[in-house]
């Protein structure tokens, strides 16, 4: 099942000189993750505004084309009350996206179930899961404002994990972590996956996303360029004309002058200079 | 001539009124030297380099930095000896351009205008930014505007550098970049004291690793004999393949590896 | 300003706290002359100290000490009809009347106001307007309305550092510290702004923009005590109001 489709989809910001979308075309399936890149600029943070309806909602601009998310349109003035809970929107700044009225860290990650009407029981549990999911448990009674960067980024996606949403879209979601905290994530996005929701991931991580991704969707310009398997995507050469490199063993045999197909891992890398 | 030592720590003990959040810390870092400080989340990191910057004072023992001591001084007597990058820099930008963002600091220094001028040049050139100096830094992206903070901690040629997630947010490009100013300013003498969970970009720039946990020093050792080889820091990609090919005297870095590998895919296997 | 956690300013239903602070600064403007002006700020002061906030009376005096030295300057030394001597000094009788008055409103409201601040608690104020089933939207204005100040206190000092640590300099003469609030001023108000701006934008985020009934995570107890309170306070604050306008 579709669960976010962009159709000739294109997007421009208030009193911006040229569309941050043109003609964009892609969808990201149910139980499929979906990685966006492009380029700085490319339109992949804009992408997922879209998707969530906050763009042109809260941003002004204006949008043509057509977007269904969950098979409603997202700019409906309808659509918050559809789509409440069901779309999870991860920003690529965690203290932005803070309620900035809990005082601890388990009250932030039950602000929206609590918004949502969730009877207490069922919020009290799932909070708990939530937590014990991104490994913050033992900050359930911090102040949020108080928390580093890396354990912002994790409420928030333990705020977001609690609504068990079927569709995520997320923006950057590792930038403030470490590698633990990456692999957890990635797990988590599997198994959400497994489950059967739809992960959009719009990132510049490829030594993270290459293994997890299912469909890599790279846009440039503002449109989709290129559409496909992600390893097969990297170990070529449309993704440096598209703007975008491989990850850092693919870049490093790309820089060595090795061709296409090039490896992506550190085995395959050993793999091809010790012959 | 005495070369003064741009940071030292004798039996820090700090903390919030609470717990201990660094205690019986002993560092010292001279110039040159490139120091990634890594550990868990509340392990103290920021802390220490918020100390080093005078912006709280050890409950007991010294923090010496630059040469002064920093009990009863603070931040703005600093800033002629260390810069200090924060973690969330976008909150300091004020000025209606980049250069002369840049240029607040060693203005409030009281340098020459042709003094501040060159410097302002030499970072913006450093840091890519030349075609951006006349932008208003809000107009740039959040990765741009994390550059042009560091550039208002390099201009003044500082004895010591904190940085507090350098390469958090930042793209591809821009974290090499940082690692390439970082290592250039090593090679002139600044010391580096940088908070990162960016094992990359460490091997790539850095030298030595001081690891706490829960407030102490667990380690205090070059760092490629801690990244690799303690599980709790895997070998980023180039340091693996590097080492596993035998190159591990090599810098971990695309630029040094390509044309070693270039070579050995022309000649066949090479003595390491 | 922590309070203890059995104090009775942390207990009270939250509603009970900004209710009395409003009943006390009502009152305050409505009561006429010296006498009743000083009882009610007496009252102020034995409320503060009985909550457990009584630190609030203490940190109320740094705003109101120059206040009060320029209402008695301004009322005693320049104002009209008879006159009084004090240590060599010509006051008017009316003036310090007048001046006694407005201080002691002014201290009771700003009394009331911080230890209303101290105990005020955002959570336990939206489970209760969310327990009353009222729309969560009044409860979050009221709520970053009374959290603006201190933000901005943060995000200032946050600001302040960062200048600091490149060498602005806040001591030093008249004209060094104009020049140092542009660093300041700026990216906090821009900051601010910001704020704003990206608040509706996170709260959409964290359906907090629909039209769904809040639930009370931890819906705090409203007993009769509480209740009984709120309306002796507003019966008194209207009271005075009465009293003002009658008398």
């Amino acid at each position: 099942m579709t669960a976010l489709a962009f159709d000739e989809a294109g997007f421009t910001y208030p009193g911006a000189a040229a569309p941050a979308l043109a003609q964009c075309t892609f969808a990201a399936e149910a139980g499929a993750i979906t990685w966006l890149t492009g380029p700085l600029g490319a339109g992949t943070s804009t992408a997922l505004l879209l998707a969530a309806g906050l763009a042109p909602r809260h941003t002004g601009g204006h949008r043509s084309g057509a977007v269904r998310t969950l098979g409603v349109d997202p700019a409906e003035p309808g659509a918050p009350a559809i789509l409440g809970g069901r779309v999870a929107l991860v920003l690529s700044s965690p203290a932005a996206q803070l309620s900035g009225i809990a005082e601890t860290v388990a009250q932030e990650v039950a602000f929206a179930p609590a918004n949502l009407g969730w009877p207490r029981e069922r919020i009290h549990s799932a909070v708990d899961r939530a937590m014990e999911a991104l490994g913050i448990a033992h900050l359930a009674a911090r102040d949020p404002s108080t928390l580093s960067g890396g354990e912002m980024q994790r409420v928030v996606l333990a705020a977001m994990l609690v609504l068990r949403p079927a569709l995520w879209l997320l923006d950057e979601p590792t930038s403030a972590l470490d590698s633990a905290g990456r692999a957890l994530l990635h797990d988590i996005l599997r198994s959400e996956a497994a489950r059967g929701a739809a992960v959009v991931v719009a990132s510049e991580d490829a030594d993270g996303l290459y293994a997890v991704a299912d469909r890599l969707v790279v846009l440039s310009g503002g449109c989709a360029v290129l559409d496909g398997a992600p390893q097969d995507l990297l170990r070529g050469d449309a993704v440096w004309d598209a703007g975008v490199g491989s990850t850092t063993i693919g870049t490093l045999a790309r820089v060595a002058g090795v061709d296409a197909p090039r490896p992506l891992t550190v085995d395959e890398g050993v793999a091809r200079w010790t012959r | 001539m005495d070369t003064v030592t741009p940071l030292v720590l004798e039996s820090v003990h700090f903390d919030y009124g609470g717990d201990a959040v660094l205690s019986e810390v002993s560092l010292r870092v001279e110039p040159g030297e490139g120091v990634a400080l890594l550990g868990p989340n509340g392990a103290g990191k920021t802390t220490l380099t918020r100390l080093a910057m005078a912006l709280r004072h050890p409950r007991s023992g010294r923090v010496v930095t630059g040469g002064r001591d920093t009990g009863g001084r603070r931040p703005e007597d600093l800033a002629d000896v260390a810069g200090y990058l924060f973690q969330h820099p976008s909150a300091q930008l004020f000025e209606r351009t980049v250069r002369a963002e840049i240029a607040f600091g060693p203005g409030r220094l009281g340098w020459t205008s042709g003094e501040v001028e060159r410097a302002v040049a030499t970072v913006l050139l450093e840091l890519g930014l030349e075609s951006l100096a006349a932008h208003h830094p809000y107009d740039l992206p959040e990765p741009t505007r994390r550059l042009v903070a560091l550039g208002a901690a390099l201009v003044s040629s500082p004895l010591l550098l904190l940085l507090d997630e350098p390469t958090a947010g930042l793209d591809r490009a821009a974290r090499a970049r940082v690692a390439q100013v970082v290592r250039a300013r090593r090679a002139a003498g600044t010391a580096v004291l940088a908070v990162t969970h960016d094992l990359g970009f460490a091997v790539e720039a850095l030298d030595r690793a001081v690891v706490l946990e829960r407030g102490r020093v667990r380690l205090d050792a070059p760092l490629l004999d801690v990244v690799g080889r303690d599980p709790a820091f895997p070998a980023p990609p180039l340091l693996e393949l590097s080492r596993r090919l035998g190159f591990a005297a090599v810098r971990p870095a695309i630029e040094s590896l390509a044309p070693l590998l270039t070579s050995r895919a022309k000649f066949g296997t090479l003595e390491a | 300003m922590t309070l203890a956690p059995g104090a009775l300013a942390a207990r009270a239903h939250p509603f009970t706290p900004l209710v009395v602070t409003a009943a006390i600064a009502v009152a305050a403007l409505a009561v006429p002359g010296p006498g009743p002006a000083l009882a009610l700020y007496a009252l102020t002061l034995v409320l503060v100290v009985t909550t457990g906030t009584g630190q609030a009376a203490l940190r109320a005096l740094v705003p109101l000490a120059p206040l009060w030295f320029f209402l008695f300057l301004l009322h005693g030394v320049l104002g009209e009809g008879g006159r009084v001597t004090v240590e060599g000094i010509s006051l008017s009788r009316d003036g310090l009347a007048l001046a006694t008055t407005q201080a002691a409103r002014l201290g009771a409201i700003a009394t009331a106001s911080l230890a209303m601040y101290a105990g005020f608690s955002p959570s336990r104020f939206v489970d209760a307007v969310a327990e009353r089933e009222w729309s969560f939207s009044v409860a979050y204005l009221v709520v970053a309305t009374l959290l603006a100040l201190p933000r901005f206190r943060a995000r200032a000092a946050v600001i302040l550092e960062a200048q600091r640590s490149r060498g602005l300099r806040l001591r030093g003469s008249p004209l060094s510290r104009i020049r140092a609030l542009g660093p300041i001023t700026f990216p906090l108000l821009l900051g601010a702004l910001a704020e704003v701006d990206e608040r509706g934008f996170a709260l959409e985020t964290r359906c907090a923009a629909g039209s769904a009934r809040r639930t009370a995570l931890a819906p705090p107890l409203d007993t009769t005590a509480d209740r009984l309170v709120r309306w002796l306070a507003a019966g008194a604050g209207m009271a005075a109001v009465a009293w003002r306008v009658v008398g």
